[in-house]
C-alpha cells in the first residue's frame, strides 16, 4: 500500500534510495517534458529535474506540505531553475530561435511541429510559462496561478493571450476540416 | 483557427522520452548515509570483536578454558552438529558416486561378494565366510571402527583375515581418507 508523498519524502531524507526513486518514478515525467519545452534542451532539462529532486533532500527545502502539493512544488521548483538557466543563457550568448538552438530540435518530426515550437519560444516567458502548463501537462488555473505566484485570473488573461498569439502565428498550419456552406 | 484546431496544432510539438541517465544519475547523485555501505558490517565486527574481548578477559581472570563458560559450550555443540551435518552430506554424496560407478568388489584379488546400498551413507559388502561389512565414510559413528582406506576411485579394507577391495570405473575422492567398517556376522 503507498504510503502517500510525505512519508515517502520522510523516507528518503532518512536516506532510502527507494523512497525517493519511488517519488521520482512518480513525477519526473511531466517535470522533464516541462523543462525540456522551456529550455528547448535535453542536457539543460535532464539537469534541471535532477536538481529539483536533489534539492528535496536538503535541509533547506522549501516544501511544506501543509501549503501545496508535492506535484505543484516540483512543477515550481523546474520552472525557476527552467528561467534562471534561461537568463543565464541570454546573459552569455544572443538567443537563438528554438528551432536551430539544440540538435534535438532537428529531430522534430515535421514542418508543423518546428513551427509550434518556434512560435512558443517567441512567445513572451510569462505567456510562455502558462501556455506550456495549461496545454501539455494540463494543470488547473488554479495549480499554474500556485507555481507562477500569479493570481487565477492573471494566469487565465496570460493563457489568452498566449493563444491569440498561437492562432496568428500558426494559421498558415490550421487543420484543413470539412466545413459545410 | 478555433481553439480544437489550435490544440490540434500545438500536439503536434511532442516532448521525447527522458534519457535513461536522468534515473542512472539521480541515484548516483543520492546521498548515502554511511550505515548503508561499511557501517553495518563494520558494526557486526565490531561486537564480534567486543564478545571475544569480554570473554578473553574473563578466562584471563579465572583462569578457566573458554568451553567452561556456557556460551562457548553451546558455540562448539552448535559448531559440531554443523560440522557433522557436512561431513554426512559430503559421505552422502561419495556413496551415490560408487552407487553410479560401477563398483565391482574383489576379495582376496578375485571378483566376488556384492555390494548393496541400503542407506545414504552406508554400503553394505557381503563377505562369502566373514559376513555382513557395513562401511561409512564419516568417523565418530557408534560400532564402527576405522579400518581401511578410500583413495582415488578405491575402497580397501580388512574383513577378518581376507583383504577386499572395491574397484569404482571413477575417481570418487582426491585425497586418502579413512573408511569405518562394522561387521554384522
Amino acid at each position: 500500500m503507498s504510503k502517500g508523498p510525505e512519508q515517502d519524502l520522510r523516507d528518503a531524507r532518512s536516506g532510502r534510495e527507494a523512497a525517493f526513486l519511488k517519488i521520482f518514478d512518480d513525477h519526473h515525467l511531466p517535470l522533464y517534458r516541462f523543462a525540456w519545452r522551456l529550455t528547448g534542451s535535453a542536457a539543460d532539462a535532464e539537469d534541471i529535474v535532477q536538481e529539483c529532486f536533489l534539492a528535496l533532500l536538503r535541509p533547506g527545502c522549501g516544501f511544506d506540505p501543509g501549503r501545496t502539493s508535492l506535484r505543484t512544488y516540483l512543477f515550481g521548483a523546474v520552472r525557476n531553475q527552467a528561467l534562471n538557466q534561461l537568463r543565464r543563457r541570454e546573459q552569455g550568448i544572443e538567443r537563438e530561435s528554438f528551432d536551430r538552438r539544440t540538435p534535438e530540435t532537428e529531430t522534430l518530426r515535421d514542418e508543423m511541429a518546428g513551427a509550434v515550437a518556434a512560435a512558443i519560444a517567441e512567445l513572451p516567458e510569462s505567456q510562455r510559462e502558462v501556455l506550456l502548463l495549461a496545454h501539455y501537462e494540463q494543470l488547473s488555473l488554479a495549480e499554474i496561478a500556485d507555481i507562477t505566484q500569479l493570481e487565477v485570473t492573471a494566469v487565465k488573461s496570460r493563457l489568452q493571450r498566449a493563444r491569440a498569439n498561437l492562432r496568428e502565428t500558426l494559421a498558415a498550419y490550421a487543420p484543413r476540416t470539412e466545413r459545410t456552406i | 483557427m478555433n481553439d480544437q484546431e489550435l490544440d490540434q496544432v500545438l500536439d503536434s510539438w511532442e516532448a521525447p522520452a527522458p534519457p535513461r541517465s536522468l534515473r542512472e544519475g539521480l541515484r548516483a547523485r543520492f546521498p548515502r548515509t554511511e550505515r548503508r555501505g561499511v557501517a553495518r558490517p563494520l558494526r557486526w565486527v565490531l561486537a564480534v570483536a567486543a564478545v571475544s574481548a569480554t570473554l578473553a578477559l574473563g578466562m584471563e581472570k579465572t583462569g578457566a578454558s573458554p568451553w567452561d563458560f556456557r556460551i562457548g559450550q553451546t558455540l562448539q555443540g552448535w559448531y559440531d552438529a554443523f560440522m557433522t551435518g557436512v561431513e554426512l552430506h559430503h559421505a552422502a554424496y561419495n556413496v551415490e558416486m560408487v552407487r553410479n560407478s560401477d563398483p565391482k568388489v574383489y576379495i582376496d584379488g578375485k571378483l566376488a561378494g556384492t555390494l548393496e546400498f541400503k542407506h545414504a551413507t552406508r554400503m553394505d559388502v557381503d563377505v562369502p565366510g566373514e559376513g555382513v561389512y557395513s562401511l561409512i565414510l564419516v568417523h565418530g559413528v557408534k560400532g564402527f571402527a576405522e579400518s581401511g582406506t578410500i583413495h582415488d576411485n578405491v575402497i580397501e579394507f580388512h574383513a577378518g583375515s581376507r583383504q577386499v577391495r572395491i574397484e569404482c570405473n571413477q575417481k570418487i575422492v582426491h585425497s586418502e581418507r579413512p573408511v569405518f567398517v562394522r561387521v554384522r556376522p
